[in-house]
């Protein structure tokens, strides 16, 4: 917990300090960068699709955010949280219709070819709307994307859109491709989807499936001095016990990701040369959340909703599955959001006996086993504090005579019992909070949304009330309304509990001490690593 | 000499009987040693065996007592194995006993479904087979078995056909008994003993490929299971090895237990019988 609390304060300290003198270049470095070397780190996946344009998710991003780049950066010190990249300027109108993007100048693809607005117009129009899983939903009314001059982007929305909001998907959301590479043949089936291009600090070199991916540093860069790193190999390690003693055995610089098993941190912090870095994962933050099927009867009972609540003992969660690496939740937006979080919201302590006591109430009284009824729980087995928070909740529902059965499942089965098929009762799944409720938190709660798709609300729960909020917030583009909005949205979720919101955790680094400035940014992992080097 | 004498004069053997018998009294004292749900928390996390005498075992990454599981656990080994064992045998009993006794055509047909089970490895089978019907403890074993039912076919098989040319199996033709009760009422019992020699090593790999099933997650989630533990405690292996070590010795044991008592049965029925 106490992570999150420093690394919330170091924002706020970090933009006071920006505002305060803003002809500071950036905070002063602590040594100066040396050129050079090739930095190796672990990856435990490879993913199918390396266009982060079209999957915007970490495990893309981890590799190709150094070859493709954003529009902006989150930052711990820029103005609003961000940092320009592709766009050095973004400015939205008052009413809410369009917003108008500088674009940086000199910038050239690493093709050759040079980046001009149309490439940001085609991106936004062709791909981040139609094809982007969060894109889908922030650009849906996207309706054109003009460009008066080579270096002017304007975005034309058809209905009213939230410049706080489109700001806040800047960093995710707005990975800019080639238009000269994409505009023939199908876009998911372009071969750069797997050898991307892009106008990153690194190009693609190679990728050996099972073993690495290479990426070479960009020498015509638009970044002064950058890229230090003349190379970064990203070395497959699907066990994660392996990437601990790739560590110690100076195989690998970093592990990212916690790809280190929490319970090896203690230990290998004390090893030599390795530091473990909680920092550089504010901007991603997942939470641990149960998903209830209310089309059960027994779970569209708010007793019962309440009385699994008071039965999760949330800080023994923190404790054990996540080892203190973690903070217990209160709600759908995760503690260290500086903007939308508060904690003005109905609370459910850790009480076996009110338990207890709200499901007899809610007449679903012990039989002569013990058991009220049995419920089908799948917990999601994407990480294992997942799996392990299945175990830990199969018991603190027995506790109050809830009899869960375990059902485990491989990715895509777990995704098409609980997202398309229904077939759950309860599910753990780590949804991913991106520095706004809009991108991927309300789609949890909210009504009428088509049945197989993945991370939304496929529970059956339909709330008018709720649901007229999300619309409403949608659409209000002064930020403190929204905010507000935002906030008594948390409060109604908190209240009718159409979820149930446990913990929420970020990542851990490990990594070797010649690595310089790391975790510097918000979204450090996912992040360009232009500044990244390496001590010889 | 009597049977029983002969086989407690192999030590190998009687080693192998009391592990195995340990193993059946952990199974079947279980319940009564540790009461309720074994997965229940029952400390403080991660505790090293041997500090707390209530948990002498120490406790996993949740604070499940891992004494309370190793007796469950037990108990699942051996449901598995035995009843993998029994099925596997069953089946390739009948199996080979038509196709040695039918001949022709059946035979055929029955030996190249055989071969076709045989050529496919029967860890992948089971694993196949599991990840699409979904884990259970009924799923598991009907894996396991339908991996390990050809090795027992075939020696049945072999067996039948030297059987069938005896003379009291032209007997009970002459007196016109029907065909099936002749090859499963006369021919079958006697080609039963070297078709049981391979149970124990159908046992013993049966327990191994539950714990590889669990291992890899693919077990029953609502049971204990030795493969199971050793996989949770793989994440912590450098930290408490002791989670992996505990089982693993456990599975090593019962398979090792498993294959010595089944080869001092083996033995002894094998020496029965070249003296009858």
């Amino acid at each position: 917990m106490s992570d999150f609390t420093i690394s919330r304060r170091t924002v706020l300290a970090g933009s006071a300090l920006l505002l305060a003198s803003t002809a500071l270049p950036t905070i002063a470095l602590a040594q100066t960068p040396k050129k050079g070397g090739r930095l190796v780190v672990a990856a435990d996946s490879e993913p199918r699709n390396l266009n982060p344009a079209i999957v915007a998710s970490n495990a893309v991003f981890f590799i190709s955010s150094k070859i493709v780049e954003t529009l902006a950066e989150a930052s711990f010190e820029g103005k609003d949280g961000l940092d320009p990249r592709l766009a050095t300027g973004w400015e939205g109108a008052a009413d809410g219709l369009s917003v108008t993007f500088k674009l940086r100048e000199g910038v050239k693809w690493h093709d050759g070819k040079p980046f001009t607005s149309a490439d940001v117009a085609f991106s936004a129009l062709q791909i981040w709307k139609p094809l982007q899983n969060l894109g889908r939903t922030v650009f849906k009314d996207l309706e054109a994307v003009d460009t008066p001059d080579e270096l002017t982007a304007v975005f034309k929305f058809a209905r009213p859109t939230p410049f706080q909001l489109i700001r806040n998907a800047l960093p995710a959301l707005s990975s800019v491709v080639p238009k000269h590479i994409y505009e023939t043949g199908k876009i998911e089936e372009n071969p750069a989807n797997n050898a991307p291009i892009g106008t990153g600090p690194f190009k693609f070199a190679e990728h050996k499936p099972g073993e690495y991916y290479r990426l070479e540093k960009n020498a015509d860069y638009w970044g002064k001095d950058q890229p230090y790193l003349d190379e970064i190999i990203y070395q497959v390690l699907p066990d994660r016990a392996s990437a601990a003693s790739a560590l110690e055995a100076e195989e690998i610089q970093l592990a990212a990701f916690s790809a280190v098993p929490l319970a090896d941190l203690d230990r290998i912090s004390k090893v030599p040369g390795l530091k473990v870095i909680t920092k550089g994962y504010e901007g991603l933050t997942y939470q641990l959340v149960v998903e209830i099927n209310h089309r059960r009867k027994e779970l569209a009972d708010l007793n019962v909703r309440q009385a699994i609540a008071h039965a999760i003992d949330k800080d023994f969660v923190v404790k054990t599955v996540f080892l203190g690496y973690a903070a217990t939740a209160t709600g759908p937006v995760p503690k260290n959001d500086p903007q939308f979080y508060t904690a003005d919201v109905p609370t459910y302590a850790f009480d076996v006996a009110k338990a207890n006591a709200l499901l007899d109430e809610a007449g679903y009284s012990k039989g002569d086993d013990g058991k009220r009824f049995s419920l089908k729980l799948l917990p999601a087995p994407y990480f294992n504090e997942t799996k392990q928070f299945g175990d830990y909740l199969r018991q603190a529902l027995a506790a109050i005579g809830i009899d869960a059965q375990l059902v485990n499942n491989d990715s895509a089965a777990h995704i098409k019992a609980v997202y398309t098929d229904h077939a759950f009762d309860l599910a753990v799944g780590p949804p991913v909070f991106r520095g706004d409720p809009a991108i991927s938190t309300t789609i949890l709660v909210q009504s009428g949304i088509p049945d197989g798709v993945p991370f939304s609300n496929q529970g059956g729960y339909k709330n008018d009330e709720l649901d007229a909020l999300i619309a409403k917030a949608s659409e209000t583009l002064d930020p403190a309304a929204r905010t507000e909005l935002y906030k008594e949205f948390q409060r109604k979720v908190a209240a009718d509990l159409p979820l149930i919101n446990v913990a929420e955790w970020s990542f851990i680094s490990v990594v070797r001490d010649t690595v310089g400035n790391v975790a510097n940014n918000p979204r450090w992992a996912v992040s360009n690593w232009a500044d990244t080097w390496l001590e010889t | 000499m009597n049977p029983l004498r002969r086989f407690l004069r192999a030590r190998e053997a009687v080693a192998g009987a009391i592990i195995l018998v340990a193993l059946f009294a952990m199974a079947l004292t279980a319940s009564l040693f540790f009461p309720g749900d074994p997965q229940a928390i029952a400390g403080p996390a991660l505790l090293p065996p041997f500090q707390d005498w209530s948990l002498p075992l120490g406790t996993d990454r949740l604070g499940r007592d891992v004494m309370a599981e190793l007796f469950h656990g037990a108990g699942t080994s051996l449901v598995v194995g035995l009843a993998a064992a029994a099925a596997a045998l069953a089946v390739g009993a009948i199996v080979g006993t038509l196709a040695g006794f039918a001949g022709g055509l059946v035979d055929e047909v029955l030996m190249r479904i055989t071969d076709a089970f045989q050529t496919v490895p029967s860890f992948l089978l089971a694993l196949a087979f599991v990840s699409i019907v979904g884990p259970s403890l009924g799923v598991v074993v009907t894996a396991i078995a339908l991996g390990a039912w050809t090795g027992p076919a075939r020696v049945a098989r072999a067996e039948v056909l030297s059987i069938r040319e005896r003379d009291f199996v032209a007997g009970a033709r002459v007196i016109g008994m029907h065909p099936l009760e002749i090859a499963f009422r006369e021919v079958l019992p006697n080609a039963l003993p070297p078709v049981l020699a391979l149970s124990s090593v159908i046992v013993a790999a049966a327990i191994l490929t539950e714990a590889a099933l669990s291992f890899l997650g693919l077990g029953d989630p609502n049971r204990v299971t030795w493969g199971g533990m050793i996989a949770e405690g793989r994440a912590v292996l450098r930290t408490a090895p002791f989670l992996s070590i505990i089982p693993g010795v456990a599975l090593v044991l019962t398979v090792l237990g498993v294959y010595l008592a089944g080869e001092g049965v083996v033995e002894t029925t094998a020496v029965r019988r070249s003296l009858s």
